[in-house]
Formats: C-alpha cells, structure tokens, sequence
C-alpha cells in the first residue's frame, strides 16, 4: 500500500481557533504553576496525609498513552502490518507529546521547580525510581524522534530495527513508571502485577486513542478513511487489549482481598468510598466491560461510531485507573497497630479526603494545551498526516502471523 | 535551507540535547559520606518511649520539639508539620476498651524506605543512624512520603510565619522534613528537646541514647525489657523501642 503523507492546510477557522484555545489553556496553566510556586503547594489539594493528586494521576495517564500510542505503531515498523502505516507518524509524534506532557506534569507538580533541573542529574541515586525513570523517559524522547526521521525517510530496514526498540522501550518505561508505586511499601501499591498491569492499560488507552485522532483528524479534514483500519484497531487491538488489563485488575484485587494482612485494604478500595464509585462504574463497567461488549458484538464492533464511542469509554476508564492507583492507596491508613483502632489526637489517623483544586484543574488544561498546540502546529509543517488511508493489504501472509498473535483469526485477510 | 533540511537538523538537535542530558545518569556520583574520622562515627543512636511514664494529657515533647526546630503550625491539619504526635490505639474486637497512648515519630530506620526513593539524596541516613533532609537539595517531590510506612513525613505546603529559635533555620515551602532527633543539640553534646522537655516534666518516659554503647540506658532496655517496634516485619529496623505497647 502506497500511503501518501501531506501537512494540513491549517487556515480553516476551526483550525485556527482550537490552536488559539490550546495556547490560552497553556497560559493558564503557567500561571497557574507560577502562582503555586510563589505561594506554595498549599493552593493545590493536597495535603501532609496526601501528597500526590491531580498532577500525578495524569502524569502516568499520559506516559501510558506515550507507551501504548508507540506500541501501536511500532506494530507498522515491526511487522510490516501495512493498515498501521497511515497513522505510524502521527503515533509516533504523539507519543511524543505525550511523554512530554508526562514530564511537564510531574515538574509542575514540583515543591522546588527551580531545583529539578540541577539536582536530579548531580545527585542520581541509582536505587529510586524517580531516578531511574527520568533515563527510561529521556531515552524514550530521543527513540520517538529517530523513529519518526526513519518513518519520514521512508527507511525500511532502520524502520524495523527501530520499530522493535521503540516498542521494548515503551514497555520498559511504562514498567518503570508502574514501578514507582509497586515499589513502596503502601498496602494498595506494593504489587508486583503492578507494572505490567500499567502496561496492559497503557496498550488499551494507546489504542483508544489512536482511534479516537484519526476519526477526529479524517473526519476534521475530510480525507478519506478506510472503515477497515479503525475496525482493524477496534476489534484486534483494542478489545485484547482490554480484556488483558481487566484479567489484571481481577487478579490483583482477588489477591488482596484474599490475604488475611491485605483483606481490610482491598476491601477498603473496592468498597471504601468515592474511588469505589470511580472503580466499578468508571473502570470495570463503562470503562471495560462496556467497550467490550461493543467490540465484540459484531453489529456495533464494526460501526466507526460505537467504535470510536468504545474508545472514548476506554480512555475515560484508564484515566479513572491512573487516578485509583494514586490516591486510595494514600488516602488508606497504613496499619501501623494491627488489629488495633487507631485515633489521632492531633491529626486524623483515619481515612483521609482529596479534593482537586481549581489551579489543579488550570495545570491539568495547561499542559494538554502545550502539547495540543504542539500537536496541531506539527500537523501544519509536518506530513504527519496521510492524505488518504485505505486497508488494502499486499501482504495478507504476514498479516495472518500478527492477527493469530494478538487473537484474531488468523486466515482471513481484511476485506478490500 | 527548505523545511525538510530544518525539521531533519531539529531532530538530531534535540536527539542529542536529550543524549547529553542523560548523560550524568550514567556519570553521576553517589551518596555524600562522612570521613572515618568523623565524630559520627561509631555512634548508633536510639529511643526507648516508655509508655507507662508517657501521660496521655501531657505535650511537653510536642512542644519543645515544634519550638526548638521551628516546626510550622498553621491551625490546618492539611498542611500541619508534627515531627512527633500522640495517638490512641485500642483493641479494634474487645468490648473492654483498653487504651493507650502512643507517641509517633520519625523512627530513624535503619534501612528507611524515604532515603532509598529520594531521587537527589536529599534524604539519607548519618553514619550515627539519623536519618535527615538536606533542605537545600530537596527538589519537593515528595517521594519519601510516600515510602514512609509510619507517616512520619510531612511537607511545606506554605511558609511558616513563626521562628521561635532563631539559631536553627526555618524551611522555606515546597520541601518536605520529619524529626532529626535534634542532631545539631547531639553535635553540641545534648539531649533532643523533646527528650529533655519529658524529664524536666517529671515524667522521664523518653530515653535517648547511644544503642552501641553497651552502658547506655537505652541499650540496657532495650537488651533487657520487652521493647517493641512498630511494624517490625516490614523490615525496617526502627530505632524506636516501646515499652509497654
């Protein structure tokens, strides 16, 4: 399939004023950074009891959708699945972006922002994961743009060996990134299912989106979309996807509640409170089983609009995931006394409370606005995107090996 | 030079600016050490909390520790700092409520969680066991709080407007702290404040002291009364005993 790639006009209004929004949501967000590094943390939500909200939950959110949005299109590179090379650059390039949002969030989430650029890099402490990380995410920047010159060169061989580095280093950093929470000793975090789990949602919100950009971008532009590829992307990545992280989830919670020393804990996060609302309607029913339903049910799994609804619900769910892993396991007292009541005589030892703060929220805005504009200015100077797409296969052999790994059936080409 | 010559040579750019940013990961040094001959070394120091002597009205530690360190207090639980709290703890399934009054603080472990994620080793352990914060480092992550199993680690979330003791500094906001066992009074040759503060309140329910000096009082409880730490399975080594809990 000879897919050919354009720059967007981007004089339409529509274009110019989504990149106007997104530039005035950047400013928002700075200032509403600098007003936090001025005055302090204080003007965020959280508290001595919970020291990471908003800014972290969203930050693993979108260095998940880095990891899994360059998984998806090193699929192209690696296997040389030709439906995945209409959208391999803009998966690359967003990746990308999202990385950065990823890092963007943890630095404005900083109590000495001025700080993070010296310290980390002269005092490395080889035993932290927010010390390993920065590598894995730095290395992840450079592979993105390598990867994105071998896709713009057209470089078939270099392509390949990138495409099996880039999709082995997107699991890496993800694992890593999973890492930071499995790694300490909180009874909601430390789980060794942990990492991978991360990276199974992160593949699912990866393939979501991939979806959810390129109906958006065909449609907005009017090019030509070829059903096949989001069908293709629906039903043979999205829904394995999915159902791998809720075999996760299953698994994870069944082995706290299980265990006698984590029983309390597990109950406490799946019945506790307003994360339990968030965990089985936002994550396990609209956020899993819902999608699921609809991709695999025939009739609606090859529908570009409950395709592209699935998605939608896929990647609110995952963001309700990142948001869970965070904050129950700090609102949750750790069991200093075992079986015993503990209360505090000058701070609450119990069950504690998040709220997010408005200037949380204009963060959050901000740093989607940076790398939106980032987003939409790279589809005018770049040819990220591709003029048409069209799910013509010339190799259906190798395309049998790739729908049998990931489930699909494995004799029958796509229909033309 | 025309848009694709530009956007090939930006790439590289930034593909090396990245390289060489992640270059001092591989070069970096490693954790700040005392020298051998440092008076530290061969110190190991400890606390045994008795809490048959520890009266459940009493704050004179609370107090003495917030006045001599300059530990913030803004009347918000949220942003609160206690480097040493009181809790009650009863049986959770018995209908005789048998109460006790627990004092919470730093344990000083000995292989502790927060010095182990703090990216930039703000947060590291002496060579006499105390484990404390380089404020000046702390880069407010506030990655050792949450590998703190014991809570015991807070955050500036604003200035502190008071500064009682005016010869140990304040912190500024956006770094996080927990008790030191007042290692700049130890470097002088005295007891914590919060210690000091307990005797001269009559009770004598804090007992500090060297844990490898085999004559210290603190040493000798903690060979022969039935001391416990908090959590000892988590393996942390805590260097706070109980007795009587």
């Amino acid at each position: 399939m000879d897919v050919k790639f354009a720059p967007i006009e981007g004089r339409s209004t529509g274009y110019l004023v989504a990149t106007g929004l997104l530039a005035l949501f950047a400013l928002a967000g700075v200032y509403a950074t600098w007003l936090m590094h001025v005055h302090g943390l204080q003007l965020s939500g959280m508290t001595n009891r919970v020291p990471w909200g908003l800014q972290i939950s969203m930050a693993i959110f979108y260095i998940g959708l880095s990891a899994g949005s360059l998984v998806v299109s090193g699929l192209y590179g690696i296997f040389g699945q030709m439906q995945y090379k209409p959208f391999a650059r803009i998966a690359a390039y967003l990746a990308m972006l999202f990385l950065i949002a990823g890092l963007l969030s943890i630095l404005t989430d900083q109590g000495r922002i001025d700080r993070v650029f010296v310290k980390p890099f002269t005092y490395f402490n080889l035993e932290s994961m927010f010390s390993i990380n920065p590598g894995l995410y730095s290395g992840h920047i450079m592979i993105c743009v390598l990867y994105l010159w071998a896709l713009f060169k057209e470089k078939g061989t270099l392509t390949k060996i990138v495409s099996l580095v880039v999709c082995l280093w997107a699991i890496g950093t993800h694992t890593g990134t999973g890492a930071i929470f499995a790694f300490v000793p909180r009874e909601l975090y430390n789980s060794s299912l942990l990492p991978p789990s991360f990276v199974a949602a992160a593949l699912s919100s990866g393939a979501a989106l991939m979806i959810l950009v390129n109906v958006v971008l065909f449609k907005g532009t009017g090019r030509s979309l070829d059903d096949e590829i989001i069908v293709w992307l629906g039903r043979r990545l999205l829904a394995v996807f999915l159902l791998v992280t809720l075999y996760m989830l299953l698994i994870e919670n069944v082995h706290r509640v299980y265990l006698v020393e984590s029983r309390e804990a597990g109950m406490f996060f799946l019945f506790g409170g307003f994360h339990s609302i968030l965990f089985w309607f936002g994550l396990i029913g609209f956020g899993s089983i819902v999608p699921a339903i609809l991709l695999y049910v025939r009739r609606t799994g090859t529908s570009i609009g409950w395709i592209t609804f699935s998605a939608s619900l896929v990647v609110v769910g995952v963001l309700c995931e990142r948001f869970l892993i965070v904050i129950p396991g700090l609102i949750h007292p750790p069991d200093l006394f075992p079986g015993m009541e503990v209360t505090g005589t000058v701070l609450n030892e119990g069950v504690m409370h998040y709220s997010i703060s408005f200037l949380e929220v204009l963060q959050t805005l901000g740093v989607l606005g940076i790398i939106g504009f980032a987003f939409m200015v790279g589809l005018k100077v770049m040819p990220l995107a591709p003029v048409e797409a069209k799910a013509k296969l010339e190799e259906p052999k190798k395309t049998s090996k790739i729908l049998a790994l990931i489930g699909g059936q494995a004799s029958e080409p796509l229909s033309t | 030079m025309d848009r694709r010559k530009f956007l090939e040579k930006s790439g590289v750019a930034l593909a090396g600016t990245s390289g060489v940013l992640s270059l001092p990961l591989l070069t970096s040094c490693t954790a700040s050490s005392q020298s051998a001959d440092s008076p530290l070394s061969g110190r190991r120091w400890g606390m045994v909390i008795d809490l048959s002597r520890c009266s459940e009205d009493c704050t004179a530690c609370m107090d003495a520790c917030r006045s001599e360190n300059n530990v913030a207090f803004h009347g918000d639980e949220r942003w609160d700092i206690h480097w040493i709290r009181r809790v009650n703890i009863s049986p959770k399934d018995s209908e005789h409520r048998d109460e006790k009054s627990v004092l919470l603080m730093c344990n000083h472990c000995d292989n502790p969680p927060c010095a182990q994620v703090c990216p930039v080793q703000a947060t590291y352990k002496r060579e006499d066991g105390i484990v404390v914060v380089d404020h000046h480092r702390c880069i407010g992550c506030r990655y050792c709080m949450i590998a703190c199993p014991y809570n015991a680690r807070f955050f500036n979330y604003l200035e502190n407007p008071e500064w009682p003791n005016k010869d140990f500094p304040r912190r500024s906001h956006g770094v996080a702290e927990s008790c030191t066992f007042c290692a700049h009074r130890l470097d002088e040759g005295l007891q914590p404040a919060c210690v000091e503060a307990c005797r001269n309140a009559g009770h004598g329910a804090l007992i500090f002291g060297d844990l490898n000096d085999p004559n210290s009082e603190v040493s000798r409880m903690v060979a022969e009364e039935p001391v416990k730490r908090i959590r000892e399975d988590w393996g942390t080594e805590p260097k706070v005993f109980y007795l009587g809990l």
